[in-house]
């Protein structure tokens, strides 16, 4: 590199000084997009802070963090987390108790099992579930899923922990699936061919060769979707009841239940400005963020190893010799059950006891005598079913939504402004502000976002600043939607002083889709060969000439789609606006970016939660949500899968 | 010296999509020595070694006609017990492919997944592998070590011992030197002259000194064909087409 580059500037005769002049105020440029992101990060924090500090001082940091009850309102405040802490934690539990197995199974039928014909349908439709807005989830998982679980249950309402862990675990899967499946992918295939060449059945092969060796991005995989279930919002405030108490006794999943970010969403909206309460939220909002990045950098950090093991094959002795893995091994498996025999004793009447005991009594002695094939086989099913059952949950709520949507949708209902609070009328306005405020967003990231992935790209090898910019984008990508709304709330609304309006939605959304649009540009920009710039820099081309005509069109296609992308998941977005930039009910479209607007996404939240008797509407509100977004997600999907087969090709 | 063929293919064909990678190919492998197949880049000669384990089957869209026997077992007909035959025949692929584990582990993983538990009999099955892969010397303080700690050849020469580890009766070997040094090449051929005493080996080589040097019989591909198939000394010193000869004597590949 340092050889190229002292042979460009000696090309340049005479024009060097001005055009040297020029490159460095372009790297200057960049460099301060990459910045940027460590300033938001900085920003935000700081902001939190500020406001939430006052809680700590007044109620003492263990008071705060362990106290058993949170009632704000009351004669008699109390501000204790702890239930709220238990609450994110037990939903979060569940929810991976439902998505893992599912995910693991879905990730090995698609990267192993799946011939490509319907490998075709399966991952687009996955996907597809990663699209649907939260706002739509939690409005399916309040119509149809705590019903459900109120009438099978028999209990007085479904909004539960265990509608909010079936929610969030549907929610999870799309995340787990697509990074546990590229892990899996990304199995060398000669370790594969080796382990089918000795004479290992299929599913030997897949459990004890291709599994184990993807296991780190498993449990990265898994680890991104606790961080998705734990910072989601809206989904979770709409089915699990909400009441700030700890399940009594804990495994009881019929209980309702509130987690950290249930308690910003619902209480944020009517606290006074500046009040105790104010600062405890902000307290609350502190301890999510902490909870998320801990759990997205330690994912990040594992990805991050795995790839750097991927290029250097280091010598290193292993850590556990084989004897203590096996006894470490027997010690889990013992415990496992015992925490298994002990859980069932107690949660389940006797009968259920014996069967178990039972089973597995049987299964001991016959584990020896089943062939190989028979193993096979069962094994296949159960992972074949776990992609059937996710493919039937997408159908399931695309049904429904579709079904009762449909009849909602006209010419009026898509052109005319509500009336009597949505009951009637159109979502003409909501549709527009939609519009407004993902368009915004996406002016004010995109050049932000691809002017951090030039400068850590093409600019810097990496060193401290990119690993402390990097850093912070991840950061910025671990954070919960809902703590980017208080941060807009706080910062644009109240600080600056724009007040609830299109511009602090706009800036807020943008914030939060920066880190999405700087990791595909930067994945873009990595894909561009580098024989590619060593060529253009070997004719003497400078190196903001060789980005621009060189490296910059074939990543093109990459950065699109990355900004559709956002788009698609902006517009979806509530938790951010909801504070900083939308209204509910408005005849009229704004004048300016300083009025509030109507949005989507909100609009369907206060119809689902807030307005009795617009069935029709909601419904007709949510399949207009899910085509818009979905759409943004297809020209992605679309316009990736052209420039990919153009490359192959 | 037996001469009736361990495995024989007749009139076999096979199609990518819509290319005709082997076309009408017939040859008979003959117990207990070494047959190389040499050819340029492409010439399917890789194509037709996988066919014999059945090593295709994991690529989509692949296509076959005509039939290769193993013994009385027909290596395509469908009811075939891949597991089975693969167990048979075994490979070593032209890459060193170690599984991530330890070098025990890699060598133990064919025995166990064909139901061995006892420690002593794996014990006394990787010792005896390495042991004949010419490898055990080398590596018996460190049987725990990952297995991607070792060197080029030595890696190769473990995922030899993992085939041997299994039992089989036939080894196939797709360019196995192509990533070694010539140090290590070396040892490998060395091996493969040891090998030919107890299994029947057939090898895919771009190097035309090393199919000269271990091999008893020789074919040559070219474009999916077998155009030439006879013993070694008679096809690199009598080619009885100029295909051949031009291709052995390097006018072109």
């Amino acid at each position: 590199m340092n050889f190229l580059q002292r042979f460009t500037t000696g090309t340049s005769g005479n024009t060097a000084r001005s055009s040297i002049l020029k490159e460095k105020s372009i790297k200057t440029v960049f460099f301060c997009t990459a910045f940027f992101a460590i300033i938001v990060i900085i920003f935000i924090l700081f902001f939190l802070f500020l406001d939430g500090y006052p809680v700590f001082e007044q109620v003492g940091i263990a008071n705060f963090l362990f106290g058993t009850s949170w009632t704000p309102t009351a004669a008699v405040p109390a501000y204790g987390i702890f239930p709220l802490i238990v609450g994110t934690l037990l939903v979060t539990l569940g929810a991976m108790v439902i998505a893992v197995p599912l995910s693991l199974g879905c990730a090995i039928y698609v990267s192993e099992l799946a011939s490509p014909r319907v490998k075709k349908i399966l991952k687009p439709a996955i996907e597809l579930l990663a699209g649907i807005p939260s706002v739509v989830y939690g409005f399916f998982g309040l119509i149809v899923l705590t019903n459900f679980i109120r009438i099978s249950c028999d209990i007085p309402t479904g909004e539960t922990w265990l509608a909010a862990s079936i929610l969030l675990g549907v929610m999870a899967l799309p995340t787990i699936i697509s990074v546990s499946e590229d892990a899996i992918s990304s199995v060398p295939r000669e370790f594969k061919e080796g382990s089918l060449a000795i004479g290992a059945t299929r599913w030997q092969t897949i459990s004890k060769v291709i599994v184990p060796a993807a296991l780190s991005g498993i449990a990265a995989a898994i680890i991104l979707g606790i961080g998705r279930a734990v910072g989601e919002t809206m989904a979770v405030m709409m089915v699990a009841g909400n009441a700030a108490i700890i399940p009594h006794p804990i495994w009881n999943v019929l209980s309702p239940i509130r987690t950290l970010t249930g308690t910003l969403g619902i209480e944020m909206g009517e606290v006074s400005v500046g009040s105790l309460h104010y600062n405890a939220l902000f307290g609350v909002a502190i301890v999510l963020l902490v909870i998320t990045l801990i759990i997205n950098l330690s994912a990040v950090a594992i990805l991050r190893h795995l790839r750097e093991r991927g290029t250097t094959r280091q010598k290193r002795t292993p850590l556990i010799t084989p004897e203590r893995k096996e006894s470490l091994k027997r010690f889990a498996e013992v415990s496992g059950i015992t925490i298994l025999m002990i859980f069932i004793l107690i949660a389940t009447p006797w009968w259920c006891v014996i069967l178990f005991l039972l089973a597995g009594v049987v299964w001991y002695y016959i584990r020896e005598q089943i062939s190989q094939k028979h193993i096979e086989k069962l094994a296949f099913a159960l992972i074949i079913s776990a992609a059937v059952i996710v493919l039937a949950i997408l159908v399931i709520i695309l049904q429904d939504i579709i079904i009762n949507g449909l009849p909602a949708i006209s010419w009026e209902f898509l052109t005319q402004p509500p009336r009597d609070l949505g009951r009637a009328g159109g979502i003409f306005p909501a549709i527009v502000g939609t519009l407004y405020l993902v368009i915004g967003a996406i002016m004010i990231a995109l050049p932000l976002g691809v002017g951090a992935a030039i400068y850590l790209v093409e600019y810097t090898r990496e060193g401290r600043i990119t690993r402390l910019i990097r850093t912070g984008v991840d950061l910025l990508n671990g954070t919960p939607s809902i703590v980017f709304g208080l941060f807009g709330f706080a910062f644009i609304v109240l600080f600056i002083g724009t007040g609830v309006s299109l511009i602090a939605g706009q800036i807020t959304l943008a914030l939060m889709v920066l880190p999405t649009i700087i990791r595909t540009t930067e994945e873009s920009l990595k894909n561009v060969p580098q024989a590619l710039r060593e060529g253009s820099l070997a004719l003497g081309a400078t190196k903001w000439q060789t980005i621009r005509m060189v490296v910059l069109p074939p990543a093109v296609p990459g950065i699109v789609t990355g900004a559709i992308l956002s788009i698609g998941r902006a517009a979806g977005e509530t938790a951010p606006i909801m504070f900083t930039a939308v209204i509910f009910s408005s005849r009229f479209l704004p004048d300016s970016v300083f009025q509030p607007v109507m949005a989507l996404p909100y609009h369907l939240f206060i119809l689902a939660t807030n307005i009795p008797g617009s069935s029709t509407n909601k419904y007709g509100t949510a399949l207009v949500l899910l085509i818009l977004v979905i759409a943004f997600y297809s020209v992605a999907i679309v316009v990736r899968n052209h420039f990919q087969n153009k490359i192959r090709g | 010296m037996s001469d009736t063929p361990i495995i024989s293919g007749h009139n076999l064909n096979l199609w990518y999509n819509d290319t005709h990678a082997l076309q009408s190919i017939s040859i008979a492998i003959r117990e207990k020595r070494v047959t190389a197949l040499i050819g340029p880049s492409g010439c399917g000669k890789s194509t037709l070694l996988r066919c014999f384990n059945r090593l295709n089957d994991l690529i989509d869209h692949v296509k076959i006609t005509g039939e290769i026997t193993f013994g009385d077992m027909n290596i395509h007909a469908p009811g075939t017990d891949v597991v089975h035959l693969r167990k048979r025949i075994g490979m070593v692929f032209q890459k060193p492919n170690p599984f991530p584990k330890s070098i025990y582990d890699n060598i133990a993983y064919g025995p166990r997944v064909h139901g061995t538990k006892e420690k002593k009999e794996l014990d006394r099955i990787v010792e005896k592998s390495l042991r004949d892969a010419a490898l055990w010397e080398e590596v018996r303080d460190r049987l725990a070590d990952s297995a991607l700690g070792l060197s080029g050849g030595q890696q190769q020469r473990l995922c030899i011992a993992r085939t041997l580890a299994v039992g089989p009766e036939v080894i196939l070997m797709d360019e196995p030197c192509s990533a070694l040094d010539p140090i290590a090449t070396a040892k490998i051929e060395n091996l493969i002259e040891i090998l030919k005493k107890n299994y029947t080996v057939i090898i895919v080589t771009h190097n035309m000194q090393q199919a000269a040097r271990v091999s008893d019989y020789t074919g040559f591909m070219y474009l999916g064909k077998l155009v030439e198939f006879g013993e070694t000394r008679q096809i690199f010193e009598h080619p009885s087409e100029t295909l051949t000869e031009n291709y052995i004597t390097g006018r072109f590949g």
